[in-house]
């Protein structure tokens, strides 16, 4: 890459300035010396000119280490004394192509069309275009870029129609060195696994698993900031403060908070109330190969000064650990939630007998194992099999006598199936959904999903 | 910038001491043949690959070859070095891999990462499953090469693309030697 010349007389504007700071710093060593003798004055300058010398060399050397990293960065500008007759040290078209490719602006997307048959009610049997997301980055230079997706579901968005559409993630990403980089803007909530990785091909199952949609609400993101980075030894970690969700959204006839308690309340940076803050912490280590073990904890008050009739703060808090093991074609995975409210037993009271009460505790867990039982080329078919329990209001604040426990019990899911991958980023999928309890749900499923960037 | 704002900003840049001006560059060409080879001298020997090359290289690799150029080194001690590109998610990882005589992975490094995200490729446990690696090995994550979560796609992409050097090295490089 070459240098530029106006960074080149920018680079040289310190030494001067430094020079003209010593003549300073020279002019002033000398004051007192004027009243000793000849000799002492310029055994001063002299001291203070070998400092200057010294400071100058250590700024050269910078400079020309500088200078060498920037030449080293085309990849082969001066690997040896042999460079100047190796021709590989010339752009290339594998150059020109990179070049071509490192582009400023650059289009991704992903999306599933599904099928659902349930089982016992076949007025339910429905087809979709589950999710149809495109995302628009731009780099604004080689340490800082912005990221946008934008996501339609269900195809049609119309005061008729049931779909969506929805900003997914819209934020600006620097990047400071190795060990740290931020984000800011409406991001991803770095919790469990499909949260930051949801792209179909991306997990196994037509429909995104039941802990991570009810009891972690993917697509989880508010607007905030994030600090995020990695050690050299395998940990890494995100850290962020959000805004947070509104409990005063909460409905207490609407079955929605019983389905995903925090679904039914977050805000999507859609005029989100913000005068309550939440707060991350994310931590992943992936320092053995075939290993990933971590856990966050995503907190934060709900009031938002909205009134909702009380003096308390009620807060809710979410955490989650997770593990992934693959080997091979193996892999397995496990995940627990558990999630909560604090200071709801006044409201919950105050909604005596309502269908759906604020639960002070509801949790999640997974394990899931698959195995790729065959694969030519591209072409590779997994099966898997996922147990799932979880409980969206295992336990209530502010019961009123004579109204009888309203904790829900723990629903058990089965899902098995097959993922058929015609590329990595190209799955055909089908599986069947069991529960024990809500067998209305049981249901086969067909998806296809892709991803492109 | 400013003369003084630069100067205000030297305690900054020293608090972060890690950043060097660009701190995507890990390696030089140069550092990571003494890595790998130590002292030993090192000769360029460019490559230009002929159509029938570059197809015979895709089918036995099944990845793409996008250039004809390979930036070729090779060791005194027989062994050989390469370095090539491939793009992470949305930019470009270069990476260099040294093979011994016998065209066996001695060791992968990474001499450039642009992305914010999937530099867990560094890790050396990762780069490790390569060593050994030979052209005919599978090299697929998922297979013999295991993936990180959150770089799945760097993980995948490098791996492809050492596949493909390695059928560079068989069907190219061996018959030179």
């Amino acid at each position: 890459m070459p240098l530029n010349p106006p960074t080149v007389l920018s680079r040289k504007l310190p030494g001067k300035f430094t020079l003209a700071v010593s003549a300073a710093m020279l002019a002033a060593l000398s004051l007192p010396a004027m009243a000793a003798t000849q000799q002492e004055v310029l055994e001063q300058k002299v001291d203070a000119l070998a400092k200057q010398l010294e400071a100058l060399q250590a700024e050269l050397k910078a400079l020309k280490a500088e200078r060498a990293e920037a030449a080293a960065a085309p990849a082969a500008a001066a690997p040896a004394a042999t460079a100047a007759a190796d021709p590989s040290a010339q752009p290339t078209r594998q150059d020109a192509r990179a070049a071509a490719e490192h582009k400023e602006a650059f289009l991704s997307g992903y999306g599933e069309v599904n099928f659902s048959r349930y089982d016992h009610d076949a007025s339910r049997t429905e087809a979709t275009v589950r999710r149809a997301v495109f995302g628009i980055g731009y780099r604004f230079n080689d340490s800082t870029s912005f990221v946008s997706e934008f996501e339609t579901e269900n195809t049609v968005v119309s005061a008729e129609d049931g779909g969506e559409f929805e900003v997914e993630q819209f934020y600006i990403d620097h990047r400071f060195n190795d060990y740290l980089s931020t984000k800011v803007g409406l991001i991803l909530i770095p919790i469990g696994y499909l949260n930051t990785a949801h792209e179909p091909t991306r997990y196994f199952g037509v429909e995104r698993n039941n802990v991570e949609t009810r009891i972690i609400p993917s697509t989880e993101r508010e607007g905030g900031i994030s600090l995020y980075g990695r050690t050299p030894f395998g940990l890494s970690y995100d850290v962020g403060l959000t805004t947070s969700f509104n409990l005063s959204n909460w409905d207490y006839a609407s079955p929605e908070g019983a389905y995903s308690p925090l679904g039914s309340i977050h805000g999507e940076l859609a005029n989100s109330r913000a005068s309550d803050l939440a707060q991350y912490v994310s931590l992943n280590y992936d320092g053995i190969t075939g290993v990933n073990f971590g856990g966050s904890v995503f907190t934060g008050e709900v009031g938002q000064n909205q009134n909702v009739g009380v003096t308390a703060s009620p807060r809710f808090t979410l955490w989650e650990t997770h593990a992934r093991y693959t080997q091979g074609p193996l892999q397995l995975q496990t995940l627990y939630a558990h999630g909560g409210f604090s200071d709801t037993a006044a409201l919950n009271l105050a909604n005596a007998g309502a269908l759906t009460p604020i639960p002070k505790a509801y949790f999640g867990w997974l394990v899931q194992g698959a195995y790729r039982v065959w694969r030519a080329g591209d072409y590779a078919l997994t099966p898997f099999l996922r147990y799932e329990r979880f409980n969206t209001g295992s336990d209530y604040a502010g019961q009123p006598p004579g109204f009888g426990a309203v904790d829900r019990p723990t629903e058990t899911a089965y899902t098995y199936g097959t993922s058929f991958f015609i590329t990595p980023n190209l799955v055909l999928k089908a599986d069947y959904q069991q529960y024990r309890r809500a067998k209305e749900d049981n249901r086969f499923n067909l998806g296809v999903g892709l991803q492109f960037y | 910038m400013s003369v003084s704002s630069r100067i205000v900003l030297l305690p900054l840049v020293a608090l972060v001491a890690s950043a060097p001006a660009r701190a995507t560059v890990y390696l030089s060409i140069e550092d990571a043949q003494q890595a790998m080879f130590g002292a030993a001298a090192m000769t360029a020997q460019p490559l230009t690959l002929d159509a029938i090359q570059m197809k015979a290289i895709e089918k036995a690799s099944g990845v793409p070859v996008r250039g004809s150029l390979v930036r070729v080194w090779r060791a005194a001690d027989g062994g050989w070095f390469l370095v090539d590109a491939v793009i992470g998610k949305s930019e470009l990882i270069t990476y260099a891999i040294g093979l011994d005589a016998d065209g066996r992975v001695k060791q992968v490094e990474v001499l450039e990462y642009r992305e914010s995200h999937g530099g867990e490729i560094r890790y050396p446990g990762w780069r490790k499953q390569f060593v050994n690696k030979k052209a005919g090995d599978e090299l697929r994550v998922g297979d013999d090469i295991q993936g990180i979560s959150g770089a799945t796609l760097s993980c995948e992409h490098v791996t492809d693309g050492i596949r493909r050097l390695l059928a560079t090295w068989a069907l190219v490089l061996k018959p030179l030697a």
